[in-house]
């Protein structure tokens, strides 16, 4: 671990937890550690049930580890903190507020005056391509745009890290495609440290700086897979393919 | 009391879900149709009876102009309104805020439910008691009865609503840096719940109509006492009369909380 990461992007150390469970105890996750480094994009990949979601909402402050601890930009999480924009796969948003309230709503909570947020909100509206459905309520919003708000909404507050369960998991495949060439532009854009959990490996390779890929019974990382590939990333390249065998064989030999 | 309150409920939500009723042009002439043939089928059975047991439609016509002529009838509804409004408010704000409490707090919850299972089965007339120890014979006391089945109904509601509100919506507020419980309270669990809410007071300002009638019965005026009244004179068409004031009132109040409830959940 060098001094860098230390005091920014996220550390994860030694994190474990253990659900007391029928026929003993669940080692859901056991002695995860790694980091992110500022500006990183990392993919957590695994199969199902290996803790990825355990594991996205102890980082996120959500649940308390049974072990260990998180960092981000060199304080320990103790809870749930503006500094982190969490995004999950159900979009969550609150159906009772339109677009614009929704993306507003950390805004509100964090006390910034009307005329800044007014301006904010229509940035990041913009940023996720949702002009003119300021609006309207999530309802009337397809999948894939309540993604866009969610993801727009986790950003207001300028966090440090965006923090993602499986986001792109409940829409089409066409619109997922659509919503992971908007995230890697967002990030271009933005310079957002991202966490994105996934269990699809192409997801992760088109993705990722670096995928780490996670076993099951107990959960831990099994290994570590920096993506040298230059963007934008096709499956038709011939490394890509390559990548792709490779986590898909570590998560088979999980 | 409380499995009625559900189905009360449950009745009062199916009931909202039906698109536009009342305003589709078959549903309209049928009713109409309905009020014809009832009309009717009241004023042959009433042909069979002297007017001291079924009066004649026609004749409860004259009587419901006779008094509100007289002024007797705006006189009664407006003490009505006296123990309906106070009572309806007090027990509306306080069933919702309690029910969110409760609902809200596994502590208080866990403080109050022996309690509030001794309470809950009490009918709001038993209480009347109550009222005249604690109020007297007067509108005070006539409201307090109207609050207390106001606030069971709102109560149930409200605290069914909050049960409800999905752990998530809350896990993204506090990811948003909403922090307590009475900011998440505020920004999520009563809006999320607000659906439900609305449906327990739409219901229960009705259920205050109905009580009108019982808050009245130990002598403070209004048209409940005027309905009793009529009753022990055998003025079987000047009950009517009266009990078709409370009719139009809760149609009145019931037509109008629909539109603003309409309204305030138009994002559902
Ligand atoms: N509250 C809980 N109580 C007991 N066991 C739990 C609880 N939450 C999760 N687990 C267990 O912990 C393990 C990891 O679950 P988790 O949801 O984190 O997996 P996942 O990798 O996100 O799976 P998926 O790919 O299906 O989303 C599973 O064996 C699950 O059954
Ligand atoms: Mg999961």
């Amino acid at each position: 671990m060098n001094a860098a990461s230390a005091d920014s992007g996220v550390r994860i150390e030694g994190v474990s937890k253990h659900y007391d469970a029928e026929g003993g105890v669940v080692r859901a996750l056991e002695g995860v550690s790694f980091d992110v480094d500022n500006g990183e994009f990392v993919c957590i990949v695994g199969p199902s049930g290996c803790g990825k979601t355990t594991l996205f909402r102890i980082i996120a402050g959500l649940d308390d580890a049974t072990d260990g601890a998180v960092y981000l930009g060199g304080d320990r999480v103790e809870g749930p903190t503006p500094d982190m924009g969490v995004v999950f796969q159900e979009y969550h948003l609150f159906p009772w507020r339109t677009v614009r309230g929704n993306v507003a709503f950390g805004l509100e909570k964090s006390g910034v005056p009307e005329a800044e947020r007014r301006t904010r909100v229509e940035e990041l509206v913009e940023l996720v391509g949702l002009e003119g459905f300021e609006d309207s309520y999530p309802k009337a919003l397809s999948g894939g745009m309540k993604q866009r708000v969610a993801i727009a909404r986790a950003l207001a507050a300028d966090p440090a890290l965006l923090l993602m369960d499986e986001p792109f998991g409940a829409v089409d495949a066409q619109t997922r495609e659509m919503l992971q060439t908007e995230l890697l532009e967002i990030r271009e854009e933005t310079g957002k440290t991202v966490l994105f959990v996934t269990h699809d490996v192409e997801e992760a390779v088109k993705l990722a700086d670096r995928i780490v890929v996670m076993d099951k019974e107990p959960g831990r990382i099994c290994e570590t897979v920096p993506v040298d590939l230059p963007r934008p990333r096709s499956r038709s390249d011939a490394e890509f393919g390559g990548y792709y065998e490779r986590v898909l064989d570590l998560i088979r030999s999980a | 009391m409380a499995t009625d309150i559900r189905n009360e409920l449950e009745r009062a939500r199916t009931d909202e879900e039906l698109p536009l009723a009342g305003v589709d042009g078959s549903r309209a002439l049928l009713g109409s149709l309905g009020v014809v043939a009832f009309l009717g089928l009241w004023h042959v059975a009433s042909l069979f009876q002297p007017a001291y047991v079924l009066p004649s439609p026609l004749a409860v016509g004259g009587t419901f102009y006779a008094e509100a002529a007289s002024g007797e009838m705006i006189t009664a509804l407006g003490q009505s309104i006296q123990h309906w409004l106070p009572g309806a408010v007090v027990g509306t704000t306080l069933g919702v805020a309690v029910g969110i409490a409760l609902a809200w707090s596994p502590l208080l919850d866990d403080l109050s439910a022996p309690v509030v299972r001794l309470l809950r089965p009490v009918p709001p007339l038993a209480l009347i008691g109550f009222a005249i120890a604690w109020f007297g014979i007067n509108n005070a006391g006539a409201a307090f009865i109207i609050a207390i089945g106001a606030f069971w109904i709102n109560f149930y509601a409200a605290y069914g609503g909050v049960e409800g509100v999905s752990e998530d919506l809350l896990d993204v507020a506090r990811s948003l840096g909403v922090e307590g419980d009475l900011e998440l309270v505020k920004s999520v669990v009563i809006p999320a719940a607000s659906p439900e809410i609305m449906t327990g007071i739409r219901t229960g300002l009705g259920r205050c109509w109905m009580l009108v009638v019982a808050s009245e019965i130990f002598g403070v005026p209004g048209i409940g006492r005027q309905i009793l009244r009529a009753g022990q004179n055998l003025q079987v068409d000047v009950v009517i009369a009266y009990i078709l004031v409370l009719s139009l009132m809760f149609l009145l109040v019931d037509t109008a909380f629909r539109a603003v409830q309409r309204r305030m959940l138009r994002w559902r």
